[in-house]
């Protein structure tokens, strides 16, 4: 490194010192410059809900049904999807969403535009035939089903681009759930099943050419795939992991703002929710380091205490958080868009106070790890040795369960917070490293006492071979003749 | 009972039982008998014996700590096995002399096999020798559950269930082995009892028929048949008391330094309590079922696969009836020998098969 670089990295520490001090200063004086940088535009109001459509009753027998499924392949086909479909078990046949006569076996009547037969819905008007039933209370209520889609779907950015664009290549209704084979939420093999919806998103989500006039990257499903969250839901199948529509919404399918992302993580995460609002962080607001600051959005990993440092230290530049001309606090997603830059040291300089607590709770967290390594290692030593060390592993388990909750407590960035915890895992482990060091003394003292007492049987062996060899054998000089009885 | 002839000499012990008992003819009755010096037994059967007296020593100071109660039986055990001074050993040493009880009861079934000492005269210890390893393998299966940890509990409930297929009596005999429906605390209590009560009784008094028809028949000489009728060992023989004893109890040694060296090196374990409610990832029973549990696996129709052991148990059972051969030396006897081994090679391949499938 050259003096000149020295001389400028000197400054340039000098000012990321200066900035928290500059910052404090507009703080106090009531400035709102840590602010969310984008606002929320102004959402376009949603039609009303239309009336559910209007044709005459149908008989017994729902002749669209009659004659279609005896048409060719394909008519048949749809036929019987939408037979074994929710709708076809609940009644509502094909007339509620293409009009027409269901009673009448003539074509001519039953599809003609005087019995309200309006064909294939165009995609506009999809939304609007699937919310004229779906939001009606009346309709919903024997269903037990919600009737706030319609609304939704229209604050949503696929109904908005819908109503400012007229953009029929936003995912309606039917994208999701399907036209005709329309399932329960709650079935299994159903689109919209929580274990099926990322595959479902990206069906649209992972095509660059859908998303390509948007400037929607498509790497979300294969980022997500490899997430804690994507191993969770693909690979395990727990349907208690996070997809797509917990975090963005349904039918309101929007990314969350920075402002919400604490609120969004926290519907699951409640108690870290709890101690990051006790941190500094959270004083800071719409500015402040979020919940993807430091794990990511669709490529949350498993959280380590590599989160804290970089192996090398960052050539620091004061616009990596703050936005000149006024430095106001800024961090954008995009800086963090690199799993390698969220560490705590990204923003906060080594000469920094803060940067010797963060020292300090990784220290601690660091301690109890090692301390936990430690009395692992003797416990696998001792098991290997068929030892039964239940005790030593409840402990270790007990240990470990502190250091969950330091882990936790690092989002109050509270150092005395952190080491209530590990304190208390250190010393489990040590209590958990003793019991197994008191197995391995006890699996020496056995071995020991085993080669005593083999040696004790072996000389009884010899004492009864000797014997064995002096008593007479009087059969060896025998003749071969039977013994006298 | 009194005597006419008093002692002469009176001050010895043999002296005293001998004036009391008629001592010196009961052992003169029970020891001082002829073995034929062709006789090869390996000690196999001895030492079965010698261990089942082990099982007896060891199964009494456990039974002291035990609680029987699904509650109660996994902690009993970790109490055993943790904290009461040797309690590991006692353990230990239960559990090896257990398997190695069987595989010395195997050995000795081997070695008469081969030496067809299970032809005439013999044909009835055989039978009855049949017996003692139905009885140890229950004993293998009734103990098992005891520690009341994963491997028992599904063990047991993979074996009963494996009872209940056999066909017209299974759905009883599951019930009656379980005590209702699943593996419950009335399915620990009764294994309980049929282990520490009813089997060693059982084995206690099949052991002494066993002993009694040996004692009545001498040891068979593997290089001619036994006369018709029976005769005193023909050829050179040896005192059973001393010296053949003397020879046992060596053998015995052995084995005593075997289970210390099993029991110190490889402590009986215990893995997680009992959960019906997880179902372990593979669940596998003890190494002497698993042939028949391979051969469950790959016989497609389930009836057969359970009757085909039984068959086999059948046909063992009455192999003396069968095999009317009276030639004793194997290459007299290609047929039952190919076949011996044939047999051998098909219970070790599925359980090797077993062990790593």
């Amino acid at each position: 490194m050259s003096l000149e670089t020295k001389r400028r990295l000197r400054h340039l520490r000098l000012a990321c010192l200066a900035v928290p001090a500059i910052l404090a200063l507009l703080m106090l004086a009531g400035s709102a410059s840590a602010q969310d940088p984008s606002p929320e535009p102004s959402l376009i109001p949603g039609p009303p809900a239309p009336s559910p459509i209007a044709h005459p009753p149908g008989g017994d027998v729902d002749q669209c049904f009659e004659c279609h499924v005896s048409l060719d392949d394909k008519q048949q086909a749809i036929s019987e999807t939408w037979q074994e479909s929710i709708h076809g078990a609940g009644g509502i046949g094909c007339a509620d969403c293409h009009g027409g006569d269901p009673g009448s076996d003539q074509i001519t009547v039953a599809m003609s535009e005087a019995n309200g037969f309006i064909g294939i819905p165009s995609r506009q008007s999809t939304v609007d035939v699937c919310g004229s039933c779906h939001s009606d209370t009346e309709r919903m209520r024997s269903y037990g089903l919600p009737t706030d889609q319609y609304d939704d779907y229209w604050t949503s950015v696929h109904g908005q681009r819908l109503l400012e664009a007229n953009d029929t290549r936003v995912a309606i209704c039917i994208d999701c759930h399907g036209s005709h084979a329309v399932k329960k939420a709650s079935d299994p093999t159903a689109d919209v099943y929580p274990l099926n919806v990322p595959a479902m998103c990206s069906r649209c989500h992972s095509d660059p050419t859908l998303m390509e006039p948007y400037g929607i990257p498509t790497d979300q499903y294969d980022t997500y795939a490899q997430s804690v969250h994507g191993e969770a839901m693909i690979t395990n199948q727990d349907v208690r992991a996070p997809s797509c529509t917990s975090c963005h919404g349904s039918h309101s399918a929007k990314p969350p703002r920075s402002s919400e992302v604490v609120n969004v993580c926290g519907k699951c995460h409640t108690a870290t929710e709890e101690l990051y609002l006790e941190s500094r962080h959270s004083e800071l607001e719409t500015a402040a380091p979020k919940c993807w600051t430091c794990h990511g959005t669709h490529d949350v990993q498993q959280p380590s205490e590599a989160l804290f440092f970089h192996e090398e230290p960052p050539d620091y530049e004061c616009t990596t958080c703050h936005q000149p001309p006024d430095m106001t606090l800024v961090l954008d997603v995009e800086q963090f868009d690199d799993e390698a830059d969220r560490r705590c040291d990204t923003c906060h300089h080594p000469e920094s106070l803060i940067y010797s607590q963060v020292e300090a709770i990784s220290g601690a967290l660091g301690g109890a790890t090692g301390a936990q390594a430690q009395a692992q290692g003797k416990i696998d030593e001792a098991k290997s040795l068929g030892m039964i060390v239940h005790d030593a592993e409840v402990a270790l388990t007990e240990s470990k369960t502190g250091y969950i909750q330091g882990q936790a407590a690092v989002h109050t960035t509270k150092l005395t917070d952190v080491t209530v915890h590990t304190d208390e895992a250190t010393a489990k482990a040590a209590e958990a490293e003793a019991m197994a060091q008191a197995k391995l003394d006890e699996s020496l003292f056995r071995r020991t006492a085993m080669i005593i007492v083999i040696a004790v049987i072996l000389i009884n062996v010899v004492v009864l071979y000797v014997i064995m060899r002096r008593m007479s054998h009087p059969w060896e000089e025998e003749a071969e003749e039977p013994p006298t009885a | 009972m009194t005597t006419d002839n008093p002692p002469t000499s009176p001050g010895s012990v043999d002296d005293w039982f001998e004036s009391r008992l008629h001592w010196r003819a009961l052992m003169d009755a029970l020891l001082h008998v002829r073995v034929p010096l062709e006789a090869k037994t390996f000690f196999f059967g001895g030492m079965t014996l010698f261990l089942f007296g082990v099982q007896v020593v060891t199964g009494t100071l456990l039974a002291l700590y035990y609680k029987p109660t699904p509650e109660a039986a996994y902690d009993s055990v970790l109490f055993i096995t943790s904290d009461v001074s040797f309690g590991w050993l006692i353990r230990s040493v239960h559990h090896w002399s257990a398997n190695l009880m069987i595989l010395f009861l195997v050995f000795h079934l081997l070695r008469v096999f081969f030496q067809a000492a299970y032809k005439y005269p013999r044909e009835l210890t055989w039978v009855v020798g049949i017996g003692l390893l139905g009885l140890t393998m229950m004993f293998g299966f009734t103990g098992y559950l005891l520690p009341w940890d994963q491997r028992a509990y599904w063990a047991t409930v993979v074996g009963t269930e494996i009872a209940g297929g056999i066909p017209f009596i299974g759905d009883a005999l599951l019930v009656l082995l379980r005590g209702g429906a699943d593996v419950t605390e009335a399915t620990l209590s009764r294994f309980f009892g049929i282990h520490v009560l009813v089997l060693p009784l059982a084995l206690g008094a099949v052991v002494a028929i066993h002993l009694v028809f040996v004692h009545q028949q001498g040891l068979a000489n593997p290089t001619k048949p036994d006369p018709r009728p029976p005769a005193v060992p023909q050829g050179r023989t040896k005192p059973f008391f001393p010296h053949y004893i003397l020879e046992e109890v060596i053998a015995w040694l052995f084995l005593l330094a075997m289970l210390v060296v099993l029991s110190s090196l490889f402590p009986a374990g215990l893995e997680e309590e009992a959960n019906p409610l997880e179902t372990p990832a593979h669940v596998k029973p003890e190494w002497y079922f698993l042939g028949v549990y391979e051969l469950l696996k790959h016989i497609p129709w389930k009836v057969v696969g359970i009757l085909t052991p039984m068959v086999f148990i059948v046909l063992l059972a009455v192999l003396p009836f069968i095999d009317r051969n009276p030639e004793v030396r194997p290459r007299k006897r290609p047929l039952a020998i190919a076949l011996g081994i044939l047999t051998i090679a098909v219970l070790i391949g599925l359980t090797i098969w077993g062990y790593y499938s």
